[in-house]
């Protein structure tokens, strides 16, 4: 089923569903009023800073905290064993399948297990005090042999880092369907490579933070936190300090950027509110960028053992990768980095696949959830050598993946990975993309070119992203600590419009915007009276967060659900006001109308207000204008599209330049096509960070991170990004609310794949492979090099 | 150990400022927990990211790696000197364009936006970006930024 | 990150911040725009008991000419030097190289007096100072002295300067050169991988007289490549020539391998940045720059 709709932008207002709305948030984000963890100092605030294990594996001797609590202005020193005895460990919200649960406590009992653990929490009354204590603590450590990477950890006499596990294979999870053995067996051409994927940093500008605070014997636990499930957030803190949930409040105003780093609690956390609860103060940590490199969850370093075999023709006949996620020292609460192994597949239609995932316990930062999780470094792996493949039979990367694509007739589709494609026409997005990158003409230019000694390289990588979770029970078979549902409340205001509240927090996503225009389409109402409440416990339904591309899909169908019963009820009170018939009454703009006479009208505001007092009511209607909803997702809904990038390369040195970039992308019906936009140039310009300046840097013989500076990670400027061209097709989803999928994290990818596909089609003449990321100057000159040389 | 305190005396957004400070108080905690001005952000402490960009003497400094001693005599803007009931053109042009998501950069372009069209010149795109990448951006990938920027440049009075 | 506590000094001459720097017998640092000091401040990688601000020494921040020369005050900004007339007529080398500084913010604060004095090895302002054979005039409390740029650097982060030494003036010589720059970096306005500034004074038609190559990035202190340099002068730039000096350059360099690139590939790039900057060089001769 393919049905394209194309809804011209220019016809739908703003305020509406598909409406480019300017966004509510940015009223007070322009004027530098947004309410940042950091910018709440209420009276008597105190501070806290750690001292973080500078060893990547340690035993901790003894710690001496004389000199530190003798300073003025120290209020309060943890040590483990002021911890250990009265916390809990910290939950994972989303185990990893079949896994033992390796779950950190906020302070460890003898052993650090990464270079950064927090070791001793310091209070005091600022934070350079603070810091001048943690310098005056005297911590004896002994450095164990530790272990920097995966190899290292699998080899037979490795040191065990969790001796109860009795290995560092936290768990192997295989994930497949058909016969991959024959398949290769049939195979006309087979490719395989090991893919070293870089550990990176999702990076967002604000670090991570919490304020907590506490008046003894009023049972109540408040705390001001930058993350992006406020109710998660309580549940865990609940359970780690043993402190009753229903005491506890979690607020996130505002939160610059996440990206799934602030999902769930982090040890930091759970020392910060013993120190308000021991202290009857206030107090605060923000997190520096010096400890955020060492502490905050990091991303994607895994070792993928990938193999690709096709027929004579191109088609692909069977896949196999066997990865290897360097998890880090624990658990992080998203568990590791999943969809490489869901999502293995991506648009084609091979039945022959088999992913093993091999979670490694390494002693490095633990990692996590980052934009994507896994689907840009499957995709990378997937889209690299189908390319290779390509090359070998010579069919060009265009024909290939036609001869591959699902086609949308065959929608909905099972893959041998298990996920359930719900509708797409991928094919479309890829010759679209062609089309615009000037595909024929590039190529000339290519042939052309290389006769004058200069390398032009077209790339293309295609790709579907999986949005949102196939419902509640499947989380719950899977052990994890959420729902898949969203839940909102839905109150009308008294000035023409709704309230809605929802437990999602502002994290740069514009669901507050989106939200809005939801509500105002769903219900018939002027979108600039509608006022989205946000990230707050207190008022809001239990729901889940904002993650996994899951929101707008969940909110919007709760959001509908809800708005449905509010508008239905505001026309049997508007009819029962104006005395005529609710059939022939419409609600729109904020006023409900007859269809036959406009002039007999009544305002939504008036409508609610007599709703409020209940004075004017049909017999059986109570008084109030609101409900509240859930809606559960019936399945996940995936999104899809194609990136292409055009480069050109210098062999003698390895430049290149990345001289235009497109993506060509379907997320179904647009809520917001102008943030739909800003959603990809983000994930975009994070996916060309990640691929071609960004990698964290452990030390192979010290084991320690040496990069762990804004100085020294590459992090893109405005003047290191290209333009970044879109484009897209609009086919509904027929399992979601109003068609949407979700946005969120499409465009981290297929970007790398694409670049790194264009630079191996520009240097064809050199036969060079790409197998690793970031893909440097120095790393492109060492591949042509190797190449020369083997020649 | 407690330290002397040191007089600084100063304007901020036309206002004047008297305060006695620590040595090693930064700029950015001076303006954000001293003054309350709290639309200038922190990111780095390492003059790297640009989120505590102010500007002194009309020019963009990063605050982070300024001392607070340091602004004595000096005239600093902070966004908060933009605010009206109406939107400032500059924030307005970011508004319109959809230049920010989290909004925790968006102070900080948009001030060095407001120095850039005092110095009154024609910046052709790519100049603009080197002028820009003073600041960091996670979640716009700059590409609306820029559109923000020009069109604000390119706005008549 | 906050600093170690310290105490803070403002000087009001550059004889009293001499003293003052005398009297904290080396544990004292001065304070100019303080790119480069107040990170390391922050992340408590410098610990001194004494900071002594300078920026209210008057007089020490102009540009002006004399005599054949430009005198540029340890103070200047990196952007009044950006737009400073007479360093667009007189330097344009500087004018070109002091663009790849760190960004604006940077350039509105950090001096020249202090990039020289911190003596990073990438650093582009220690560069176009041995490029254009600059004195750096220096202050300490039993007088003043000059030092010429190429005695002046000795190692990363490490200078002739004493503890109770400060730069107060760096002084050109005018030059009529045809001049040129490239370098290597991970992104804009990173530190370089490596560096390459020439200077050439043309001679008839094709030819050059004397030719000057200093490099960056590929020691542990920028230098001029003097063989190199020699190896050019009084040719036409020849392929030949070219490779030779490229190839002296990689002799005369100790590249390092560190989280920017390796040692190997800084040695790879650095004669190809040569051929680059002299290809620049001569085009630029055609255009009628100088």
């Amino acid at each position: 089923m393919t049905d394209v709709v194309s809804i011209p932008e220019t016809e739908i207002a703003p305020g509406q569903v598909g409406g480019r709305m300017e966004r509510v948030e940015d009223e007070r984000l322009v004027r530098g009023l947004g309410r940042y963890v950091d910018d709440l100092d209420p009276p008597r605030v105190v501070h806290v800073a750690f001292a973080r294990c500078p060893y990547p594996h340690a035993r901790i001797v003894s710690i001496d905290a004389g000199q530190a609590r003798a300073i003025e202005g120290v209020l309060e020193v943890l040590l483990p064993d002021d911890v250990l005895g009265r916390t809990g460990p910290i939950s994972i919200l989303r185990p990893i399948p079949e896994a033992p649960r390796v779950m950190p406590y906020a302070l460890p009992r003898e052993i650090a297990l990464y270079e950064g653990q927090p070791v001793v929490s310091v209070c005091a009354t600022s934070r350079a005090i603070a810091e001048d204590a943690v310098a005056a603590l005297d911590i004896d450590y002994e450095p164990l042999p530790h272990l920097s990477d995966v190899e290292k950890a699998l080899a037979d006499d490795a040191p065990i880092l969790h001796p109860e596990l009795g290995t560092n294979l936290l768990v192997q999870n295989p994930r497949g369907d058909g016969n991959p053995d024959a398949g290769f067996a049939e195979s006309e051409v087979v490719v395989d490579d090991r893919f070293r994927i870089n550990r990176v940093s999702g990076l967002p500008m604000e670090t991570r933070a919490i304020l907590a605070s506490y008046v003894p014997g009023v049972r109540e636990l408040e705390v001001v936190a930058s993350t992006q499930a406020p109710h998660l957030f309580r549940k865990q803190l609940s359970d780690s300090l043993r402190f009753p949930e229903a005491d506890i409040r979690v607020t996130t105003h505002d939160c610059g950027g996440a990206f799934g780093l602030k999902l769930g609690i982090f040890a930091e956390d759970v020392l910060v509110c013993l120190h308000a609860m021991d202290l009857g103060r206030p107090a605060k940590w923000v997190e520096d960028r010096m400890e955020f490199f060492r502490g905050a969850t990091q991303a994607r370093e895994s070792l993928h053992v990938a193999r690709m075999g096709a027929s004579s023709d191109g088609t692909i006949l069977a896949y196999t990768n066997h990865y290897y996620v360097d998890l880090g020292a624990h658990n992080s609460p998203m568990g590791s980095p999943m969809l490489s192994s869901l999502m293995f597949q991506g648009p084609y239609s091979f039945q022959h696949g088999y992913v093993e995932r091999n979670v490694v316990l390494t002693n490095k930062v633990p990692v996590g959830a980052y934009r994507g999780y896994g689907q840009p470094e499957g995709c990378f792996v997937r889209e690299l050598l189908l390319d290779r493949i390509a090359r070998k039979l010579r069919i060009d990367p265009l024909e290939i993946r036609r001869r591959n694509f699902i086609r949308p007739d065959q929608m909905p589709w099972q893959t041998p990975g298990g996920a359930k494609y719900d509708s797409g026409d991928y094919q479309r997005c890829m010759e679209m993309a062609a089309e615009t990158i000037g595909y024929e003409e590039a190529r000339e230019r290519q042939r052309a070119l290389r006769d004058e000694g200069r390398y032009l390289g077209i790339g293309l990588a295609c790709y579907v992203e999986m949005t949102g979770y196939p419902g509640s029970k499947f989380l719950g078979k899977h052990g994890a600590e959420y729902g898949a549902h969203e839940g909102v409340v839905v109150r009308a205001n008294r000035s023409g419009g709704v309230d809605v509240y929802t437990g999602v927090p502002p994290i740069g996503q514009s669901t507050e915007t989106a939200f809005t225009q939801v509500a105002a389409t769903v219900i018939g109402l002027d979108a600039a009276k509608v006022r989205v409440i946000a990230g707050d416990t207190q008022g809001t339904p239990v729901n889940t967060g904002s993650f996994a591309s899951r929101t707008l899909i969940a909110g919007s169908g709760a959001i509908e659900r809800a708005g449905r019963e509010i508008r239905d009820k505001a026309l049997r009170v508007a009819a029962f006001m104006l005395d005529v018939p609710v059939d022939g009454l419409e609600l729109a703009d904020s006023v409900i109308s007859s269809v036959d006479d406009p002039e007999i009208s009544v305002s939504f505001a008036d409508v609610a207000i007599n709703a409020f007092y209940g004075h004017r009511l049909p017999e059986g209607e109570l008084p109030g204008l609101e409900a509240t909803a859930y809606y559960d997702p019936i399945s996940s809904a995936f999104s899809y599209g194609t990136a292409a990038a055009l480069v050109e390369v210098d062999p003698e040195t390895g430049e290149f330049s990345l001289d235009r970039f497109l993506f060509v992308h379907d997320c179904g019906r647009q809520v917001n096509p102008m943030t739909v936009e800003g959603q990809l140039h983000g994930g975009i310009a994070q996916a060309l960070g990640a691929a071609l300046f960004e990698e964290l840097v452990y030390d192979g013989d010290s084991g320690q991170l040496i990069n762990g500076s804004m100085i020294d990670y590459f992090m893109p400027t405005t003047a290191d990004l290209p333009k970044i061209e879109l484009d897209h097709t609009e086919v509904l989803s027929p399992v979601t609310p109003m068609g949407i999928r979700g946005i969120g994290e499409s465009g981290t990818i297929p970007p790398g794949a694409a670049v790194a596909n264009a630079l191996c089609d520009a240097l064809a003449p050199f036969d060079v492979d790409i197998n690793r990321l970031p893909l440097t100057a120095e790393y492109v000159w060492r591949l042509v090099a190797e190449s020369r040389a083997h020649a | 150990m407690t330290q002397t305190l040191i007089d600084v005396r100063l304007t901020v957004n036309g206002e004047p400022v008297e305060r006695a400070v620590e040595p090693r108080r930064s700029l950015v905690d001076f303006l954000r927990h001293d003054l309350g001005l709290t639309g200038t952000h922190v990111g780095c402490e390492q003059g790297v990211c640009g989120m505590c960009t102010v500007l002194l003497d009309g020019e963009p400094i990063k605050s982070c790696i300024m001392l607070a001693v340091q602004a004595d005599g000096a005239e600093i803007t902070t966004i908060e000197a933009l605010n009206g009931e109406e939107l400032h053109p500059a924030q307005r042009a970011f508004k319109e364009a959809h230049g920010l998501q989290c909004g925790y950069c968006t102070p900080a372009f948009i001030l060095t936006s407001v120095a850039l069209r005092e110095r009154g010149l024609d910046i052709p795109r790519e100049e603009l970006k080197e002028e820009l990448a003073g600041v960091l951006c996670r979640c716009t990938g700059y590409q609306n930024i820029l559109t923000a920027v020009e069109t604000y440049l390119a706005a008549d009075d | 990150m906050k600093p170690a506590p310290f105490a803070y000094e403002r000087a009001a001459s550059a004889d009293e911040a001499v003293a003052m720097l005398d009297r904290y017998q080396g544990d004292a640092r001065l304070l100019a725009g303080g790119q480069s000091l107040v990170p390391l401040l922050n992340m408590r990688l410098m610990q001194p008991e004494a900071v002594i601000d300078v920026n209210r020494i008057p007089d020490l921040d102009g540009v002006r000419e004399d005599n054949g020369h430009v005198r540029i005050g340890a103070l200047a900004r990196y952007s009044a030097i950006e737009w400073s007339p007479i360093v667009g007529a007189r330097l344009p080398l500087l004018s070109e190289i002091v663009r790849y500084i760190g960004d604006r913010q940077v350039r509105t604060r950090g001096t020249i007096g202090g990039s020289l004095a911190h003596a990073d090895p990438t650093g582009e302002m220690a560069l176009a100072a041995l490029a254009l054979d600059a004195t750096i005039v220096v202050q300490s409390p039993t007088g003043t002295r000059e030092i010429a740029a190429r005695d002046f650097f000795l190692g990363p982060y490490f200078t002739v300067l004493e503890p109770a030494d400060m730069v107060v003036e760096v002084r050109f010589p005018h030059h009529t050169m045809v001049t040129a720059f490239a370098e290597h970096a991970r992104r804009h306005g990173d530190f370089c991988v490596i560096s390459v500034a020439a200077l050439g004074e043309p001679d008839g038609d094709a030819g050059w007289k004397t030719v000057r190559l200093a490099v960056g990035g590929a020691s542990h202190r920028p230098f001029v490549a003097d063989e190199a340099s020699a190896a050019l002068s009084n040719t036409a730039l020849e392929p030949d020539a070219v490779e030779a000096a490229g190839a002296a350059c990689v002799e005369a360099a100790e590249p390092s391998d560190d989280i920017r690139a390796s040692a190997d590939y800084r040695a790879h790039l650095l004669p190809i940045y040569v051929r680059r900057v002299l290809d620049q060089m001569k085009a630029r001769r055609s255009q009628g720059a100088t």
